[in-house]
């Protein structure tokens, strides 16, 4: 009940008028730039950063809340209307929705993208809200020998799970843990691998790692190999009647529940983010559809359990992220340094220290959901616009724009050169596969990961097994074990089954354009 | 249905094995990283009183890559190739165009040396008109002129009205006072 009373102290803030703008701008552009293509969340979160420098904290993390569940929902409708696959991870419910817009039926997969998007979100957040402050007082009374043990399961899972192999994922976060430990050390005083260089003695700002990556590492990466060429959107027909029928509804609500049902645990714990619990929700819908044959040529319960499930592993990924200041995927990590350039420390002590902050937040992203599903559907016009936005003028302001962020860090050139190394780096990453994620995810929790590590063995005069004797810790190492053997199955298993899927779709004959699916396919 | 190599497969053969040195040569890189990671921490003093140094950590880190460069290295030389990231705006069967990175990168680095010179919003200009005409924009002078309001839209509403300090350069000055 205590709880309910903070929720809505928190609504009265965040429902003032300026608020309430700011929820609106972050849910606008946050979609806008989710929309256009090649931005994933992660880098439209990095790259309208500086935008929020000049607010008050609860209007940043507001207009946060928002950018991050429009930036979440935006991906859907350029997989939808854009005729080229999208991100790899989530092929095959890109597919649904691509198919149910090539016959025509694009209103309705944008229609159950965005009430799946809000019913998930809201769901997501009702559970945030019951679930994150009792996670907050129980964590409030873990030592550091059991944060080091929740830090090595967000490390081990992020690296291995993250990515083509665990090598790779295992190499980014050792390079972003490397990036960490640049700077001056807290305790001894001390400069590392500094070079004797005077800009890399306070440490390399994270905004600069996150924006390098994501913006300007994806721009070289898209300029390397640039489709040219006209850009192909698939038309939709525009009114109010054509966007779901009773039918549709039938065959929409459950893959919407059942989608929040798998994306919110999954976001919970850190076993692969929103990848995973987009394609466990395909397969179980796959399976459980009475029109399994439609599945790959546009079944709406391919697009409505997925994107729900996406959605609800939004919301899920902030419990960690408030109760133990812990990012369980690169958007976190991104979303924590926000939290950071206002002096606010996510973790157990922020519901207790700064519950205004934290309920107007949690608020907030019940509004945002709301804001999300009024804007989008009548927007639809304007995200078709954007889609249409030349490729060279795209990837040029997206790099002004992460070199602007770069500026505005400390305003000066040299950031601008850290980032045009980070991006080269990031660049180079992608070309040879290694995921980025874990690199920010290690830049963030590294120097966190160093304290709680000499503090716990500071305690234990240097005793080891002080790390391993700790019920929580044990039972954390047990967990991780059962998440990494999990976690690495259930890759495998996507990638049969993408494999065997496609395939499928290769060798029946398609009833609609399905020609340009089979020329994509060849390896 | 990979069994037999596409067309485009056949004829890439050659920018594909320099991908595949490319690779190496990356891990290679994360290897040495690791290595200097090691060296590194030697030269980190350790105060007498501190149960952990500071030099445990940055060892531990040391050996992640170490260990996680040297299983790529030995998959790359076992053939295990990294997939390249796919995205709806990549084409999969174009060659990389290092000539347009290379004007990326060039176009950056002018900017960097542009700011002090003429200002924020003319070197943003420049770099957003040139980046735009390397990516392919038909008509050069359109991209510079889109930079150009690019580059004034951002400079008056976060350098003007939000207070950034971005400097206006001295074609601009008058514009200060201004506002």
């Amino acid at each position: 009940m205590e709880n309910f009373d903070l929720l809505l102290e928190g609504f009265s803030a965040a429902l003032q008028p300026q608020y309430l703008v700011f929820a609106f701008l972050g849910v606008l552009l946050g979609t806008a730039v989710g929309v256009l293509p090649g931005i994933g969340p992660a880098m439209t979160v990095a790259l309208l950063l500086p935008l929020t420098y000049t607010l008050d904290p609860t209007a940043a993390l507001i207009t946060f809340a928002g950018i991050y569940y429009g930036g979440m929902y935006g991906g859907s409708t350029t997989s939808i209307l854009l005729n080229t696959p999208g991100e790899s991870a989530s092929i095959v419910t890109a597919i649904e929705g691509n198919k149910m817009a090539k016959l025509g039926r694009g209103a309705a997969a944008l229609a159950t993208a965005a009430i799946g998007s809000f019913v998930a979100g809201t769901i997501g957040t009702v559970a945030l809200t019951l679930v994150a402050p009792g996670l907050a007082r129980l964590a409030v009374q873990l030592g550091p020998a059991d944060y080091v043990a929740i830090i090595v399961i967000a490390f081990i899972t992020v690296g291995a799970l993250f990515g083509s192999s665990p090598s790779r994922g295992m190499a980014s976060l050792g390079v972003g843990l490397f990036i960490g430990l640049i700077g001056t050390e807290i305790v001894s005083g001390q400069q590392r691998y500094t070079l004797g260089l005077l800009p890399l003695a306070d440490g390399i700002d994270v905004v600069l790692v996150a924006v390098g990556l994501f913006a300007v590492g994806e721009t070289f990466y898209v300029a390397s190999r640039l489709r040219h060429g006209k850009v192909q959107l698939i038309p939709v027909t525009r009114g109010w009647r054509s966007w779901m029928s009773r039918d549709d509804w039938k065959r929409s609500w459950r893959p919407w529940l059942r989608g929040t049902a798998i994306g919110f645990p999954v976001g919970v714990v850190p076993a692969g983010g929103a990848d995973v619990a987009t394609f466990l929700s395909y397969a179980t819908e796959k399976r459980l559809s009475r029109h399994t044959k439609q599945f790959g040529r546009g079944a709406i319960e391919g697009v409505a359990g997925p994107e729900s499930a996406n959605n609800a592993a939004a919301a899920g990924v902030l419990v960690p992220l408030l109760t133990l200041g812990l990012p369980t995927t690169a958007t976190a990590a991104i979303i924590i340094t926000a939290f950071q350039t206002y002096g606010i420390q996510p973790g157990p002590q922020l519901f207790t220290n700064q519950p205004e902050l934290v309920w107007a937040l949690i608020a907030s992203l019940y509004i945002g959901n709301v804001i999300l599903i009024v804007l989008n559907l009548p927007l639809v016009g304007i995200w078709v616009k954007l889609l249409q936005i030349p490729r060279p003028y795209l990837y040029a302001g997206i790099l002004t724009f992460a070199v602007f962020g770069a500026y505005a860090v400390n305003f000066g050139v040299v950031d601008i050169l850290i980032l045009l190394i980070i991006g080269i780096l990031g660049f180079f990453m992608r070309r040879y596969g290694y995921p980025v994620a874990p690199l920010v995810v290690g830049l963030i929790l590294g120097p966190m990961a160093e304290q709680k590590l000499r503090q716990a063995l500071q305690l234990s005069q240097g005793d080891l097994t002080t790390l391993v004797t700790q019920p929580f810790a044990i039972a954390c190492y047990v967990i991780l074990i059962i998440f990494v053997g999990g976690g690495l199955w259930l890759k495998r298993r996507q990638a049969r089954f993408e494999k065997t899927f496609t395939e499928e779709l290769a060798i029946a004959p398609a009833p609609d354009a399905g020609g340009d699916l089979a020329k994509r396919d060849t390896p | 249905m990979t069994a037999d190599p596409t067309p485009t497969e056949r004829t890439a053969g050659a920018s594909r094995l320099s991908r595949h040195i490319g690779e190496l040569i990356f891990a290679v890189l994360l290897f040495a990283l690791g290595l200097y990671a090691l060296i590194g921490s030697f030269a980190i003093r350790v105060p007498t009183n501190a149960q952990v140094g500071p030099t445990v950590f940055p060892i531990l880190v040391s050996v992640i890559l170490l260990g996680s460069s040297s299983f790529i290295i030995v998959g790359v030389l076992r053939g295990h190739f990294g997939p390249a990231e796919e995205g709806e705006d990549i084409d999969p069967n174009a060659k990389t165009d290092w000539l347009t990175l290379a004007k990326l990168t060039g176009l950056v680095i002018a900017h960097i040396l542009l700011i002090p010179l003429i200002g924020w919003a003319l070197a943003a200009a420049v770099l957003f008109g040139g980046a735009a005409w390397s990516l392919g924009a038909k008509r050069w002078w359109v991209a510079l002129l889109v930079g150009l309001v690019v580059g004034l839209f951002i400079q008056i509403v976060f350098g003007e009205l939000l207070g950034l300090s971005l400097p206006l350069g001295p074609v601009l000055s008058w514009l200060g006072p201004l506002i």
